[in-house]
């Protein structure tokens, strides 16, 4: 084995492990943002925004990531240029940048699994805890902030920390539409190096590393909030 | 507004799920400080009665009324709603509601489930409503509990617990709804002995319940419902000594044994 090349690649691949990271945080954030509705009203209603939502996460989970990647990539990518006067504009350098569209790709996944996840988790807190919140009198908005959310957080949190660590290891996808983590740093040494194995051997260490990274956040996070068990 | 004797009062309230009736022409008034009891068999709607009150069900016709102030009511889908969901979510901080199942809130410490309506609902600041907390926790003998989950307590902890819940709002009505059905035998006395020092503090209270010894004796009035309607009602010592209905003679014998 040689490893020569390693020193000199160093840098490159925290650079890597920044941008992996922050694909992961971005698409985890917005996507759970999404989810939350998604996964609501589908248990609340009204029908057509259930219908749409119950639409949305079957699209999404029946169609491979790789080419929900690329169809917003070169598909949505390819639209942009034609508006009028958007090369002038602020948002050019950011539309042209890879980057954006691989989080929108990946938060539109995380939102179609996790938005699954939730209905199930809103359902299944306990009617009676959200009659006894509104029973106190809590607005309809308290009652999801302060009882239904977490309460639904709380029963699937492990389920959740497990679709993040999925997640991160569909992150080396965006390589494909040239945004540079970790693979796609591991690729670029392979090509420059012409060694086969070690690059690889390496990106995989990193990423076992980045689990177990996620896994001890992830624990931490659950017994901060000092859940029961129940 | 007008100034009213009775605390909570129901005027004509039926209830209909699809075109089933459960309750049909109830009205009950209680005055200020009466411990009403509502006894009946199973199905006769007594829960149906008392989640009306506070819109948990919502009723098919009928007003209700706190102090003399009628709740705002519209048709809806299900029955009539809420007209002003302000009033609404007033009328229920009020109404003190305790189930048969606790419904504690399980990710909040048994401190949190009794400051949580006061501080969130009432608006009232962490450190008033904390001390009142504590005392109202080591009222109902729950001292030693404060940072207990709910998953970690009895059945008869937890009771006392959401009954101390409800008493943080300082609510005008306690509605209970067979708080000790789902308790073992050795937990049923202890949540008792809590909701008779309320009954003897002077709180209107309406509760439901098949502890018909305890009815007798910390009630001032007692109803029995059948299928819906008030079959009869009067003091304890009238309707279980001398009751005028054969069905509720029939009722209070069975239960009495
Ligand atoms: N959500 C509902 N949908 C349809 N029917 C209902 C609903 N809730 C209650 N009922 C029916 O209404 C009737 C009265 O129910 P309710 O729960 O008020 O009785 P109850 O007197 O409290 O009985 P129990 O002593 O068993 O608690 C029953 O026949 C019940 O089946
Ligand atoms: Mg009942």
């Amino acid at each position: 084995m040689v490893w020569d090349w390693l020193p000199e690649y160093a840098p490159r691949f925290v650079e890597g492990i920044s941008i992996t990271l922050q694909l992961l945080g971005l698409s985890i954030f917005f996507g759970m943002m999404l989810a939350i509705p998604i996964g609501l009203v589908q248990v609340t209603g009204p029908w057509p925004l259930a219908w749409l939502a119950r639409a949305f996460c079957t699209v999404i989970r029946g169609t491979p990531l790789l080419i929900q990647l690329w169809l917003i990539y070169y598909g949505l990518g390819s639209l942009f240029p034609f508006i009028p006067g958007i090369r002038e504009s602020m948002f050019w350098p950011i539309l042209r940048d890879a980057f954006p569209y691989a989080v929108f790709a990946f938060t539109l996944s995380v939102a179609g699994y996790e938005g699954e996840i939730m209905r199930g988790a809103f359902k299944g807190v306990p009617k009676g805890e959200l009659e006894a919140a509104r029973a106190i009198g809590m607005t309809p908005f308290q009652v999801l902030r302060r009882v239904w959310l977490p309460r639904a957080l709380q029963n699937v949190f492990p389920t959740l920390a497990g679709e993040f660590i999925l997640t991160l290891k569909a992150t080396p996808l965006a390589a494909t539409i040239t945004v540079f983590e970790v693979y796609g740093i591991g690729t670029i040494v392979r090509q420059e190096t012409y060694r086969i194995y070690e690059p690889l051997l390496f990106v995989a260490a990193i990423y076992v590393f980045l689990t177990i990274c996620l896994v001890v956040f992830f624990r931490f996070l659950e017994n901060r909030r000092a859940l029961p068990r129940i | 507004m007008t100034t009213s004797s009775y605390a909570i009062e129901l005027r004509q309230l039926r209830k209909s799920f699809g075109s089933v009736e459960v309750l049909k022409d109830v009205s009950l008034a209680a005055r200020k400080g009466e411990v009403i009891s509502l006894i009946g068999s199973s199905g006769s709607g007594k829960s149906t009665l008392l989640r009306c009150i506070n819109l948990l069900e919502n009723p098919t016709a009928g007003e209700i009324l706190l102090n003399g102030e009628t709740l705002l009511l519209r048709k809806g889908k299900s029955g009539l709603e809420a007209a002003n969901r302000r009033q609404a979510e007033r009328f229920r901080s009020k109404l003190g509601m305790v189930f048969q199942s606790f419904n504690l809130w399980q990710h909040m410490t048994v401190l949190q489930n009794v400051m949580e309506g006061p501080v969130r609902v009432l608006k009232r600041t962490k450190a008033d409503v904390h001390k009142e907390a504590v005392a109202l926790l080591e009222r109902v003998g729950l001292g030693e509990k404060l940072y207990a989950y709910p998953s970690q307590m009895s059945g008869g902890q937890q009771q006392r617990a959401a009954i101390a819940r409800a008493l943080a709002m300082q609510p005008d009505v306690m509605l209970f709804d067979e708080p000790t059905s789902a308790l073992d035998p050795e937990l049923v006395g202890e949540v008792l002995q809590v909701i008779r020092a309320l009954a003897d503090e002077g709180r209107t209270m309406l509760l439901v319940t098949h502890e018909m010894r305890f009815a007798r004796e910390v009630s001032d009035r007692v109803i029995y419902l059948h299928n819906g309607q008030i079959e009869e009602e009067g003091t304890p010592d009238q309707l279980f000594g001398n009751p005028k209905s054969d069905r509720c003679r029939t009722f209070v014998s069975s239960i009495h044994s």
